[in-house]
């Protein structure tokens, strides 16, 4: 990397154990919550509220067999958690494909409304949001049902899919489409055959974002599911409310929520600033 | 192929949007399956109604320090990371591990760890005497709601102030070095300036984004004590859903995606510009 040679030289030795100790303190801070919550879901009812903390132990599953075992519902809410952001996230990507790159290719007169309307659609603060889809949907008797919650989150990740796809179309030069399109290929063939596949990486990091805002929801799955539909977030959330907090479950229903989407996170880093930052940085 | 998607587009924002307008007018208090004509009662009221106006200071403390402190620490942090000679890829790696946890999963790890009885930073702060209850106390339950959203988010900007000064040209640091400029000088008249762009960005994505959530003051505090945690967007989620009122909240959020729309409108000032 360029940055590092010119950051290299010239740098005190002062300067530099100052660096690290701020980036030791910086990473203490982010990363101590999770790895507390990832112990305590692995010890035992008793040994999670034992005070001063402890690090090393025995680890035990328990938790995580009771929850999965027959008698509780986990495995369905996590079911549901799967379903609505998988169906969501192929909705979205879909449509915002096909929508971006005729964005990015067409020319409109407008533009900067069209792009100010869908930046808008994706940024809405959610509460202004779930409430007109609240009342649209107890008339269409739509809460409390999967196709619900499932609209819901297309109302943010479609504008967001369909943005991103944008900016990912607009850096592939338009020359190679209408050269396939010299050799024969239709508009869609050129498309699909040319434009998508160079889009693809783009296309799938847009995929693991989509499935992250929806997988990470706890707002809209609230109001919208009923107690066949609730989300992995909604289970979250009433072992705490429920008198008597259930913390060691709480924490293992936590940890299952991150994982996968740390691994996933981690896997789309590359694309993880232009995705977060509506593509203004690239 | 647009035409699909626009269509689709324009029902999930469009249709919503009106149909909070028209929510906005309707009185639901009586029954809410058959709202009547209110005419312009639900404005009148939320205007003249103290917690509303209350909820708006409680969002503007609560996004005014929440937003400089992500913004300092990030931009901090971002700095750190580029001077970093090595290992800065796991470091950005680690760092940015709290983007990806849901906002109810910050909230639920804040009620655990803030515990009295047996949160871990409950009791290391009780180790330096400080035996409050955080989240149940109102001076001090901002303050850790605005840090779970420092905590989750502050890594946020340092990637896009990162990557912002991963493509800053060379020569006008070079010259600065030949001007044998000390670092803050460098970091004051060179750096900064070349990242300011990068920076509002951020600043605007966190913006919006920053409104846009309610999760994590929905599993800890609720608002409360003493509504010292209300913001705007809790109060709608109250007024709509606990007491019932769609027309009162229908209004609230309009008032809250006018500024939504503002922050948008910027936004796609600056991309624009940056897009040329």
């Amino acid at each position: 990397m360029m940055g590092r040679s010119r950051a290299g030289k010239k740098r005190s030795s002062v300067g530099t154990t100052l660096i690290y100790i701020i980036v030791v303190i910086a990473l203490i801070w982010a990363l101590l919550p999770i790895i507390w919550m990832v112990l305590s879901s692995l010890k035992t009812q008793a040994g999670m509220f034992s005070m001063p903390p402890k690090f090393f132990f025995k680890p035990t599953f328990d938790t995580y067999r009771q929850m999965f075992s027959s008698t509780g519902n986990f495995g369905h809410y996590l079911w549901n958690s799967v379903v609505a952001s998988v169906l969501s996230t192929i909705i979205s990507l879909v449509l915002g494909t096909l929508g971006g790159f005729a964005l990015a290719r067409g020319n409109f007169k407008r533009e900067s409304d069209l792009s100010f309307w869908v930046i808008s659609t994706r940024m809405a603060p959610i509460p202004a949001v779930m409430l007109p889809l609240y009342l649209m949907f107890s008339k269409l008797g739509l809460i409390g049902t999967m196709t619900g919650l499932v609209f819901a989150y297309t109302t943010f990740n479609l504008p967001f899919a369909l943005w991103i796809m944008m900016t990912f179309f607009k850096d592939i030069p338009p020359a190679l489409e209408e050269a396939g399109m010299v050799d024969g290929c239709s508009k869609f063939e050129a498309f699909w055959r040319v434009t998508l596949p160079m889009a693809a990486p783009g296309l799938v990091a847009t995929g693991i974002l989509c499935l992250m805002f929806a997988w990470n929801d706890y707002s809209f799955a609230s109001v919208f599911t009923g107690q066949s539909t609730q989300t992995v977030p909604v289970a979250a959330s009433l072992l705490v409310s429920q008198e008597g907090v259930q913390w060691g479950q709480a924490m293992a229903t936590g940890t299952i929520i991150i994982l996968p989407m740390v691994i996933a996170g981690i896997f789309v880093r590359k694309y993880l600033v232009r995705g977060l930052s509506m593509g203004a940085v690239k | 192929m647009l035409t699909p998607s626009i269509v689709i587009l324009a029902v999930i924002s469009m249709v919503p949007f009106f149909y909070m307008i028209y929510a906005s007018l309707m009185n639901y208090t009586v029954n809410p399956d058959q709202p009547t004509f209110y005419q312009l009662h639900n404005w009148v009221s939320i205007l003249r109604d103290s917690t509303y106006w209350h909820s708006w200071e409680r969002t503007a403390i609560f996004v005014i320090i929440g937003l400089a402190v992500e913004l300092l620490v990030g931009t901090g942090i971002a700095l750190a990371i580029y001077h970093i000679p090595k290992g800065r890829n796991l470091i950005v790696t680690l760092w940015m591990l709290p983007l990806f946890v849901a906002p109810i999963v910050t909230g639920l790890l804040g009620r655990f760890l803030l515990n009295t009885t047996y949160g871990m930073y409950a009791w290391f702060l009780q180790l330096v005497g400080i035996k409050t209850d955080i989240l149940g106390t109102t001076s001090t339950a901002m303050p850790a709601i605005i840090l779970m959203d420092v905590w989750e988010w502050t890594p946020l900007i340092t990637i896009i102030v990162l990557a912002g000064l991963q493509s800053m040209p060379e020569e006008p640091l070079e010259a600065a070095d030949v001007d044998g400029a000390n670092y803050w000088a460098k970091l004051r008249y060179v750096i900064l300036p070349l990242v300011s762009r990068t920076i509002v960005v951020a600043l605007l994505i966190r913006s919006m984004d920053i409104l846009r959530y309610v999760d994590t003051i929905l599993i800890t505090t609720e608002g409360g004590p003493a509504d010292s945690t209300k913001t705007i967007g809790y109060y709608l989620v109250q007024v709509a859903f606990q007491f019932q009122d769609f027309g009162r909240a229908a209004a609230i959020g309009f008032t809250m995606l006018i500024v939504s729309i503002f922050l948008g409108r910027t936004f796609i000032r600056i991309f624009a510009r940056g897009e040329q």
